[in-house]
């Protein structure tokens, strides 16, 4: 692929509306599930090198440790990995919330990290097919490790790209100590096709 | 007689979708605005029929566009368009004095039904 990816401001905009519904009806399935309001932000939709993504992905860390689950979806020549990224910080106040007794194993939480992850992943993938009309298939969630700092998870995985459509979508859920970060990596020739695919989207 | 209509949203081309998803039938004269900042301070200028609002936006929000609204009592009716479909941000827009609440993304049919629903609109002709 020798034809670099950019985007316009107008396709930048599309992007971010389209995310807006899809994480919209994510954070939808998410509040019945926890029986909570989740507040929904502004979307980031950038194209990025690898070395920034690192940079982003360790913006996000501070001192906390994480636990991350990615997701491969791929669908009419379009391919990406959808990683969500928990502050482990989160998981007892999820616990509470899902019902489950006492102190947490391991194994309760990668099943609570799971369920999340499916909900959230899963809903805002079809949520962005559903808008351009296109039907991914989903690969199984896939930890990528549980209680590492970011560091960890950036050496475990090495850079098979270079440049990304990354679409950034920050969840907290109100009155609770929740929050994780939803990454959706688009590979470069599905974005110079999502383009193509968007410019009806963008016609007057 | 031509309907005052003001759109409200960050994105430029959910602008666009909701101005395309008016009635046509309807004849109005839309007017953009970008945030709420900027809408309240149409509103304050001009005499607006109805607002179509977003929620999640910068500068300022649907929920402080709508609060604002009430403080000043100004006088325009709002109809909320998000893609938030939570229950609660539906119960809660409709608590800050929005008349109704759309799901993105939006489509003529809904709109329309909306409108004629709370006597914006009459019915379609011919239809």
């Amino acid at each position: 692929m020798n034809e670099q990816i950019t985007l316009s401001e107008d396709e930048r905009d599309c992007y971010q509306e389209i995310t807006n519904v899809a994480m919209g009806q994510a954070a939808d399935r998410l509040a019945r599930l926890l029986g909570v309001y989740v507040v929904l932000p502004i979307p980031n939709v950038n194209i990025i090198e690898i070395n920034e993504f690192k940079m982003t992905l360790k913006s996000l860390e501070g001192n906390a440790t994480v636990s991350a689950v990615c997701q491969g979806f791929i669908g009419a020549g379009i391919a990406g990995e959808a990683l969500l990224i928990f502050n482990d910080a989160s998981f007892t106040d999820i616990a509470k919330l899902l019902d489950y007794p006492g102190n947490l194993d391991k194994h309760e939480e990668l099943e609570m990290l799971m369920d999340v992850a499916n909900v959230l992943n899963g809903a805002c993938i079809q949520g962005i097919g559903g808008q351009l009309d296109i039907d991914f298939s989903q690969s199984h969630p896939v930890v990528l490790g549980q209680h590492c700092s970011i560091s960890d998870l950036l050496n475990d995985k090495q850079n098979a790209w270079q440049r990304t459509m990354a679409i950034e979508i920050n969840y907290t859920i109100e009155d609770h100590n929740i929050n994780c970060d939803l990454l959706l990596l688009f590979t470069e020739d599905s974005v110079l096709h999502m383009n193509r695919l968007i410019s009806f989207l963008l016609e007057d | 007689m031509v309907s005052k209509v003001l759109i409200c949203d960050d994105s430029n081309m959910a602008r666009k979708q909701m101005a395309r998803a008016l009635p046509d039938h309807w004849p109005v004269e839309v007017t953009f605005a970008k945030h709420g900042q900027e809408a309240i301070e149409f509103i304050k200028a001009n005499e607006f029929e109805v607002m179509f609002l977003d929620l999640t936006m910068p500068v300022m929000d649907g929920y402080e566009t709508l609060e604002e609204i009430r403080k000043q009592d100004l006088p325009i009716m709002v109809l909320v368009v998000s893609g938030d479909i939570q229950p609660e941000a539906q119960e809660r827009v409709k608590k800050l004095g929005a008349i109704d609440f759309i799901k993105k993304p939006v489509d003529q049919a809904r709109i329309t039904a909306v409108l004629t629903e709370y006597g914006i609109i009459g019915e379609a002709p011919n239809e």
